[in-house]
């Protein structure tokens, strides 16, 4: 038995009985499987998504190869960290599109909400039986299935493959099928990715209900500017809509308690992006999913906090003992946009590179929102730090400081094939970062789903590491 | 017609209790889709690649909703010490069982890789899953412990020891049922999703009570292993289920694939525990002609519909080979029909 603690579902310090976690390492889909079968079966009847639910179906820890099984081919290319924690992490992302559908059949308000990646969950989360998701990150799910079955769909509706692969969503909202269909949308657009704002019309034939929320540009006058008091009277819009949806006339203690739940999250994700870059404690697979759960909490406020305490206490155990998962002295980088392929952070890091910093368009949802503030403002204001708001030379110093305090060795920015601020800003940052750090900048279009990145970008990938090494 | 949804997005809902667009189509199509591919039935269970290929085309030329290996129930057997001939086009007989009579075990498990033909299978799989697993369920039959015991051991001197000598018969279940864990382990590995096929254990073979005493716990462990995975399983019984209809639901199963039960009875025996997979009669879809097929599958469609946990139209067992190809295209454009969810995108656009 491990004598190893960590957080349980009642938030209390427990160890694993029954389970030790092996010697951190990244292991492949066949080793999990063989992980997995010595899991003991109490620990599989143990974690439930939406606590206290402890219906049978809603059990999530279950390893790749369920998922693979019904469609997600990509999984059996990945590696993946060989902790308990992270299976526990994988089997609870995976679970999503289930997690939505039943949350419906136990009489929840699923609300969908799209483009500004942070904010308006907050709120929508704050309100009794209410549960919001992101429909744009569908967009892995193409590259998870390694499937063109939703961009068709997309197609077929307008929007080909000149556009972000955002249009992914288009095609699930037109299916019915990857959640269900939401009590309402809540769409934001304005100061943001304008590809993301055509999906956002074109999902309007779908919704039967649907508003939308200016985001304003971030200007250089200080984090709110003028801008910010719009944006409170647009999130004062959000909350008169969800009011009448759901019945429910929302205290101000109710969204600042919405406030604390999502700083939860946010304060844990801000200590395992330190451990992970400064120790080695998490790969940079993990530390995507991770980072990106501050968006919507894959549609489970109650248990997200809970993952995040386990893979936490994992990491902090790793750090402690200097175990690393990834070697400590690999060839550093900060990653610029987040790879719609994450076949790209398997490939880097089996090349000998790990990820130092991120700056994947979700500055917003990493903020700590302030609790002393009035809540809308305090989340209008957090929203400000968004990526897309605001210049590229923004982003670009984001990305600047993060490679300062990590020491980072070189910069990789994955552009989108089709996304227009990729085509327009990629050389943009690339020509800040150099100028600023002097460091080796590497900047491609991540392309369409496969089962295997290509072999133009695996080459730049290898030189580009090759410079890193050259310049130790 | 062009469908809205995938094979496999339409399993899906079926899976977490949401309804579809259509009941999803399956004929099982298994060693029939070498006759689709025009290759001889012995390549089809003997080289996997082969045997992917003809499924796919399968697949594809009826437009069903699954693709599924299986060619005999021996197969388990076979890997453990069963001798097996291979006839050039027809499907393997049992030549010799491991043992003519009840006694002493030996402590082998069959190795998935190299024993007998279960690396064909897997080979079959995980090619399938390559081509075509983000669109349609990869699906992959296994002999339950109960079946497979009856090609390890002389059919008759295993009936014989379900009354004269159960703990032997108890022991040559687990041990069948260890070889089955582990080839159920690497048809994951691979991709499929196991289904169980336990033919002798129906009520055409033995009673209810020996179904409950003895292939009941064994389908029950063996599902218990893959619902570990969170899979959702299949329990396929053809033959006569009248008496075991209502204690088929305690294996487990997810969903009950039945042949020779009406489907009320099915439905009100196990409709509100399991999906109902059945139930078209095989001799019907060889002999009839194509529109008979056609309005006799609409009617067993529409009395199906109405199961609680949902319903997929099937055959009873597998199409037999020499069904010709019109009347599979018939069950399929009729389930399809019949099946289809009218309020399915207005209840959605409402």
């Amino acid at each position: 038995m491990s004598e190893r603690s960590l957080t349980s579902q009642a938030g209390r310090t427990s160890p694993t009985p029954g389970w030790a976690d092996p010697k951190p390492a990244r292991v492949t889909f066949d080793e999990w499987q063989d992980l997995f079968e010595r899991v003991p079966e109490e620990l599989v009847e143990e974690y439930h998504y939406f606590p206290p639910n402890r219906e049978a179906f809603s059990k999530y820890l279950f390893p790749p190869q369920t998922f693979a099984i019904y469609g997600m081919r990509h999984l059996r290319r990945l590696k993946y960290d060989n902790s308990l924690a992270a299976l526990r992490m994988w089997g609870f992302v995976q679970n999503e599109t289930e997690r939505l559908f039943r949350a419906r059949q136990l009489g929840r308000r699923v609300i969908a909400t799209m483009g500004d990646l942070g904010a308006v969950p907050v709120i929508v989360n704050s309100f009794p039986d209410c549960i919001a998701f992101y429909p744009d990150c569908i967009w892995w799910t193409p590259f998870a299935m390694e499937s063109r079955v939703l961009f068709d769909a997309a197609a077929e509706l307008g929007i080909g493959d000149a556009t972000c692969f955002s249009r992914a969503a288009l095609g699930a909202f037109a299916k019915h099928s990857y959640f269900p269909d939401p009590d309402l949308v809540i769409a934001s657009t304005g100061a943001s990715c304008d590809d993301y704002s055509g999906v956002e019309q074109l999902v309007e034939r779908f919704a039967p209900d649907m508003m939308w929320v200016e985001e304003p540009m971030r200007c250089d006058m200080g984090r709110m500017g003028p801008m910010g008091p719009m944006l409170v009277k647009e999130y004062e819009r959000v909350v008169e809509r969800m009011e009448k949806l759901t019945g429910h006339e929302i205290t101000d203690d109710e969204l600042r308690a919405g406030v604390r739940q999502a700083n939860r999250v946010r304060k844990l994700v801000k200590r395992l992006r330190e451990l992970a870059f400064r120790e080695g404690a998490m790969a940079s697979l993990e530390m995507m999913v991770v980072e990106f759960g501050n968006l919507h909490h894959y549609s489970d406020i109650t248990e997200w906090p809970h993952v995040l305490e386990h893979l936490l206490a994992t990491a902090e155990s790793r750090a402690a003992a200097d175990t690393p998962v990834v070697d400590k002295d690999a060839l550093r980088v900060v990653w610029v946009t987040p790879p719609a392929d994450p076949l790209l952070l398997t490939y880097v890091e089996d090349a000998g590179a790990r990820v130092v910093g991120t700056e994947y368009v979700i500055n917003q949802a990493l903020e700590i929102i302030d609790e002393d503030k009035p809540p809308l403002e305090a989340i209008a204001e957090s929203f400000m730090a968004a990526s897309l708001i605001g210049t590229s030379k923004a982003r670009a110093q984001s990305a600047i400081d993060q490679a300062r305090e990590y020491r980072a060795e070189g910069v990789i920015i994955s552009g989108i094939f089709g996304g227009s601020h990729c085509a327009m800003e990629g050389r943009l940052i690339s020509d800040y970062v150099k100028a600023a750090l002097d460091l080796p900048v590497l900047e491609f279009d991540v392309t369409s789903p496969s089962r295997e990145i290509a072999l133009q970008i695996g080459t730049r990938i290898d030189a580009f590491l090759e410079v890193l090494r050259s310049r130790r | 017609m062009k469908e809205l949804l995938t094979p496999r997005e339409r399993f899906g809902l079926l899976v977490i209790d949401e309804p579809q667009d259509r009941v999803p189509v399956f004929p099982l199509v298994t060693a029939h889709a070498a006759r689709v591919a025009r290759i001889p039935i012995r390549d089809y269970y003997t080289d996997g690649i082969a045997m992917a290929r003809s499924q796919l085309a399968a697949q594809e030329f009826y437009g069903t909703d699954f693709i599924s290996f299986f060619s005999e129930v021996g197969l388990v057997a076979e890997a453990l010490g069963s001798r097996f001939s291979y006839p050039d086009d027809d499907l393997p007989l049992l030549a010799e069982p491991k043992w003519s009579e009840l006694g002493e075990l030996d402590d082998a498990t069959a190795d998935p890789m190299k024993d007998g033909r279960l690396r064909v299978y897997l080979d079959a799989i995980s090619y399938a899953y390559e081509a075509r697993a983000d669109t349609v369920p990869i699906l992959a039959y296994v002999p339950a412990p109960f079946t497979t015991a009856q090609q390890l051991v002389d059919q008759e001197a295993f009936l014989l020891g379900l009354l004269t000598e159960p703990e032997r018969i108890h022991r040559l279940l687990e041990y069948a049922t260890c070889s089955i864990i582990r080839f159920c382990r690497a048809i994951i590995g691979a991709g499929g999703l196991p289904i169980l096929v336990d033919p002798l254990a129906s009520g055409s073979v033995i009673s209810a009570e020996h179904y409950r005493e003895f292939a009941l716990p064994c389908e029950a462990e063996v599902i218990r292993y893959l619902h570990r995975y969170d899979l959702d399983i299949v329990l396929h019984i053809c033959g006569d289920t009248n008496p075991i209809i209502h204690i088929m639901p305690e294996s487990g199963a997810d969903l009950l694939s039945l042949d020779h039960v009406g489907l009320e009875t099915a439905i009100a025996a196990a409709g509100d525990r399991c999906r109902i997979i059945g139930n078209f009669d095989t001799t019907a879809i060889m002999l009839s002609k194509p529109q008979e097929v056609a309005d006799s599958v609409a009617a067993m469609v529409l009395a199906g519909k109405p199961c609680p946990r949902g319903f997929v139209a099937a055959t009873g067992c597998e199409v037999p080979v020499e069904t010709p190809p019109e009347n599979v295209r018939a069950f399929v454009r009729a389930a399809k029909e019949a099946g289809a969810n009218a309020d399915w995108g207005a209840r959605r656009r409402a």
